[in-house]
């Protein structure tokens, strides 16, 4: 029993992170419509900002986390103006694919260049590093900071999305974009404010993630497979979707890896096949 | 067709120029220059560019050149393509390098048809060194530095371990002759956990190897980001609170990586044949030599040593032809040649052709503001045990 | 339906029906095969290999290209094909010719299989069925050791000589020249194959798969007969690649070699197989040249150089350049 609590535990801290890492390309698949296979890279250049700021520039965690946020947000907004404007809604599924893998090869070699090969630590305050006892085994200290946090950016989102106007408009743009602008939204402020969004939500997620998936030139390519399969399982653009998937394959990935780990990801993927066949349209996707 | 005639031309052009340095000897290096394993590939290169800023680009009258190929991952395709390449259109007379098993096996059969020797400074399987007669090796095995610390477990006081390594070749390896040698001595292996190499979520495995009861934990994952997690998984988890020791080989702690594990990792007890903090004349020297032709103090290691030493292995085969293409001469010259590494004493083993050489229990330490390997007791004259048998 | 009859025919007079795929087929492999040896007599081991991962990119062509279905799995069935190979030879049928056919079922089932599973959804669902489905491939010949080798790859082995009489040699020159005879041969059917009723019914699936339902189509089933064919092909790749290398590493079934081929189709141009043919060669050829002169800034190199093709040359090379030709040729006409 303790052993299955135990399990449980460590599959819902590690599916937190997940959710907190894949709702930004969630965000991007659903309302934009881009499959951005640079959302990793994405990820990647928050947990260096903020990498920076605790180490280097010696700020708190807190501030170093909006710095990078913020950071991440003003160095790719340019890509949103240069690239990402023509992919927008764009049905060629292969020119995303390979403007992003292209944007993702390109931002791990500047990387690689300027910051080395090595993985960059993102140091937590005392408080949230080190083993927390409670009671019945203890837990790394920083699961109460991931759960804490992908538990407030998914009440967060569902707010703005489903509750302010900037959520209906995203949504009426979604549906239907002539009809959203013929009725006066200006739907390219719109997709560039979701930008913004999908981007400073990767750099929280790599951020808040970096314990368990550490920051390095290649965390853009090593985790890309891992973000799209769980947008993908959960449903584009759904928040919820999101973090039912990220928790059910969470759990099957602690799971596997605590009774047969020599299976690598078997069990991980089986259950992504096993989900898709039996919810083709995502855990809690729309049918569209 | 213009530009095809050029390129012709510019064909006809670089081969008059090599008749022109005729007595100019290649040596065709395969590292991975990029991706995620590139440190290692620019430490085969510091590493060379440090032997020959020391000895110098002649041996007698002849010119040596190095050319460098990047083998990036585990990929013999692409490997023997390389091989290929460098023997038959750069007409290198020595290959060296290959980080990855595979990719050294890939390069194996070709060595005997194109009469090259093949120097290997990292690809750590044992077998490698049985795949052809013209095979070399300066680096390590995972059985000549697993032994070791099967007993040092032993003499830690140890009676139950748990062995988690990644799970691949070199990772089976580590857990064999771990296990073998353990055994052996009495002490009981209450667990083994192989770990796929993509982990960096080691907490499930934690708590797997602390419900197996064991007091010391072996583990051996290849250097990178998921040694970091697992280091830190070992903590977070209480599991050092609880008084379980961990125990590795080197590679968990290289010392690239030791600065990103930080004051968590004092006292880490690993066994490795290269310690950069290793206090000898030929060591500082070394690293005298390696700042010099760019490499960060940061940034060395033990790839960097195996090719500094098989560079000196190189010039001694180039010195023992006299220059000649004549790989059975060259392998003769330095089976049972002996000398001083930065690493340590070491001697290339006449039967296996692998290096004999010190292993050493170190301990993560603080001198200063950096972490370095403190070398604590010296295990003399190892050789590979996956061959010795 | 003549895009690529007429386009590769440029200038020359048009051709009888019944050869024209043929003599296309062993025109384009025979330029490319001679511009190959005379450029880069020293590379031939490159240019083997580059064919080999040729026949995986037309096998993604012809699912991805032909039938629609966009999958970053295929790498699993030419790694498979080439395992298969290799066991294949361990285990006594050593002539290269017998292994070809080796690798051509078992890529045929394993494409099946992969039918069965991916083309059975669309859109995202399909992506990542495909992934995961290459994953699980990828995890299984890891833990199989025993047929695989592992992490150290399935080495050893040894084919005899083509046909009796060409032994395989450290120049390539063996390697080179069967690979190339088999290009021109699977080039020629593939040619005929996507113009044949069957192939051109796929396009209409990946046109719009709902009109092809309406019409009376049996779409599911027709895309796995596809996805059959293109195992096939995928497994000629991974066969040539097991006998003219003689290793076969846990590379071959893996998630970037999927990953990679899809950039090369993209890149050269899905839809048509000649597009697919030189999007390999170019990427490969490319990446070697950059990976050889400065390996230490490929990725930026080649990174910036797909974000350029995807803003110049949206539907890849292959299109950019057929409709310069196009363009070109009616200037001149209208002269």
């Amino acid at each position: 029993m303790i052993t299955i609590l135990s399990i449980a535990i460590d599959a819902l801290a590690f599916g937190m992170v997940l959710f907190i890492i894949s709702i930004g390309l969630s965000v991007m698949m659903g309302l934009a419509r881009v499959v951005n296979l640079a959302h990793g890279a994405f990820a990647m250049i928050g947990g260096y900002i903020a990498s920076y700021m605790l180490r280097e520039a010696g700020a708190g965690f807190a501030l170093s986390t909006l710095v990078a946020v913020l950071g991440t947000i003003a160095i790719l907004m340019p890509l949103e103006f240069l690239l990402y404007r023509r992919l927008y809604r764009n049905a060629d599924a292969f020119r995303q694919i390979l403007m992003t893998i292209g944007l993702t090869f390109f931002i791990i070699g500047i990387t690689n260049t300027v910051f080395g090969p090595t993985s960059k630590p993102i140091p937590l305050p005392e408080a949230l590093s080190g083993p927390l006892d409670i009671g019945f085994r203890m837990v790394p200290a920083h699961y109460v900071l991931v759960i804490a946090c992908g538990a407030i950016t998914a009440l967060g989102l569902w707010f703005l999305l489903d509750k302010t106007q900037f959520g209906t408009r995203i949504r009426a743009t979604v549906d239907n974009a002539a009809m959203a602008e013929s009725l006066g939204i200006r739907t390219e402020i719109l997709y560039a404010a979701t930008f913004a969004l999908a981007v400073g939500l990767a750099a929280f997620g790599g951020v808040l993630g970096a314990q368990l998936l550490p920051i390095e030139p290649y965390y853009a390519l090593r985790y890309m497979v891992i973000f799209l399969v769980v947008v993908s399982v959960g449903g584009a653009g759904s928040i919820l979707g999101a973090l039912a998937a990220s928790l059910v394959l969470g759990l099957a990935s602690t799971a596997g890896k605590y009774m047969a780990p020599e299976f690598g990801d078997f069990f991980f993927y089986l259950t992504v096949i096993l989900v898709v066949f039996i919810f083709p349209h995502g855990l809690l996707g729309a049918r569209k | 067709m213009h530009s095809l005639g050029r390129i012709l031309g510019a064909l006809v052009a670089s081969a008059v120029v090599s008749v022109a340095h005729a007595d100019t000897i290649k040596v065709g290096v395969i590292g991975p220059m990029s991706g995620p394993y590139a440190l290692f590939g620019q430490n085969f290169k510091w590493g060379i560019d440090a032997w020959v800023a020391e000895n110098g680009d002649t041996v007698g009258d002849h010119k040596v050149e190095f050319i460098f190929r990047d083998e990036e991952s585990p990929d013999p395709a692409k490997s023997k393509a390389l091989a290929q390449e460098l023997i038959v259109k750069d007409r290198v007379q020595y290959l060296a390098g290959t980080y990855f098993t595979p990719n050294a096996m890939a390069a194996a059969p070709l060595l005997a048809q194109g009469k090259v020797p093949l120097v290997v400074m990292n690809a750590a399987t044992s077998s490698i060194v049985e795949k052809s007669p013209y095979i070399v090796r300066t680096s390590f095995t995972m059985w000549q530095n697993t032994v070791p610390a099967a007993k040092v477990a032993k003499d830690m006081g140890s009676d139950k371990v748990a062995i988690a390594v990644s799970d691949y070749g070199p990772g089976h390896d580590a857990r064999d002759a771990f296990k073998a040698t353990f055994e052996e001595m009495g002490g009981e292996v209450v667990e083994e956990v192989n770990m796929p190499l993509s982990t960096t979520d080691f907490g499930p495995i934690m708590q797997r190897i602390k419900d197996s009861g064991a007091d010391t934990i072996f583990t051996f994952l290849p250097s990178g980001p998921p040694t970091l997690a697992f280091v830190k998984a070992y903590i977070d988890n209480g599991l050092k609170a609880d008084g379980i020791k961990l125990l590795s080989t080197g590679d968990v702690v290289t010392e690239p990586d030791l600065p990103a594990i930080g004051e968590a990792g004092l006292g880490i007890l690993s066994t490795y044949h290269y310690a950069v903090s290793h206090d000898s004349p030929e060591n500082a020297a070394f690293l005298e030599a390696m700042k010099t032709v760019g490499a960060k103090p940061g940034e060395v290691t033990m790839t960097a040593v195996a090719a500094y030493d098989g560079a000196r292995l190189i010039y001694e085969m180039i010195e023992a032809t006299d220059g000649k293409q004549d790989p059975d001469t060259a392998i003769e010259a330095v089976k049972g040649m002996s000398w001083a590494s930065p690493r340590g004493p070491v001697s290339i083993d006449p039967q296996t052709r692998h290096i004999k050489q010190n292993v050493y229990l170190r301990e993560v330490a603080k001198e200063g503001d950096t972490f370095i390997n403190k070398e604590t007791q010296t295990f003399e004259a190892q050789p590979d045990w996956g061959l010795a048998e | 339906m003549t895009a690529i009859g007429t386009t590769t025919a440029a200038g020359a007079p048009r051709l009888p029906g019944w050869v024209r795929y043929e003599v296309t087929a062993f025109a384009v492999v025979t330029a490319l095969g001679l511009i190959g040896y005379l450029v880069f007599p020293f590379d031939l081991a490159l240019l083997t290999r580059i064919i080999a991962v040729t026949f995986l990119v037309l096998s993604l062509d012809l699912v991805t290209g032909y039938a629609g279905v966009v999958t970053l799995g295929q790498a699993a069935i030419f790694g498979v094909a080439a395992y298969a190979v290799g066991n294949a030879c361990l285990a006594g049928i050593t002539d290269p010719v017998m292994l070809l056919g080796v690798g051509i079922i078992a890529g045929a089932l394993m494409g099946l299989v992969s039918g069965v599973l991916i083309s059975r959804f669309s859109a995202l669902p399909q992506l990542v069925i495909s992934i995961a489905f290459g994953q699980l491939v990828a995890a299984l010949a890891n833990k199989l050791a025993q047929f695989t080798g592992g992490s150290d790859g399935l080495a050893g082995f040894a084919p005899s000589a083509v046909l009796g009489v060409f032994e395989f040699d450290i120049f390539g020159r063996t390697s080179f020249g069967f690979s190339l005879v088999v290009l021109a041969v699977v080039l020629a059917l593939l040619l005929r194959f996507v113009q044949s009723p069957f192939g051109l019914m796929c396009r209409g699936i990946r046109d719009d798969a709902l009109r092809a339902r309406m019409i009376g189509t049996a779409v599911y089933p027709r895309l796995i007969v596809m996805y059959g064919v293109s195992g096939a092909v995928a497994g000629v790749g991974g066969a040539l690649s097991a006998i003219n290398v003689g290793v076969v590493s846990l590379h071959s079934v893996s998630f970037e070699m999927s990953a990679e081929a899809l950039v090369m189709l993209v890149v050269g141009g899905a839809g048509h197989l000649l597009g697919a043919v030189f999007g390999s060669i170019l990427f490969q050829i490319f990446g070697h040249f950059v990976g050889s002169t400065n390996p230490f800034h490929w990725m930026t190199i080649v990174g910036g150089t797909l974000i350029l093709i995807t803003l110049f040359a949206p539907k890849g090379l292959y299109s950019a350049f057929a409709s310069a030709m196009a363009k070109f040729r009616k200037s001149r006409v209208s002269q």
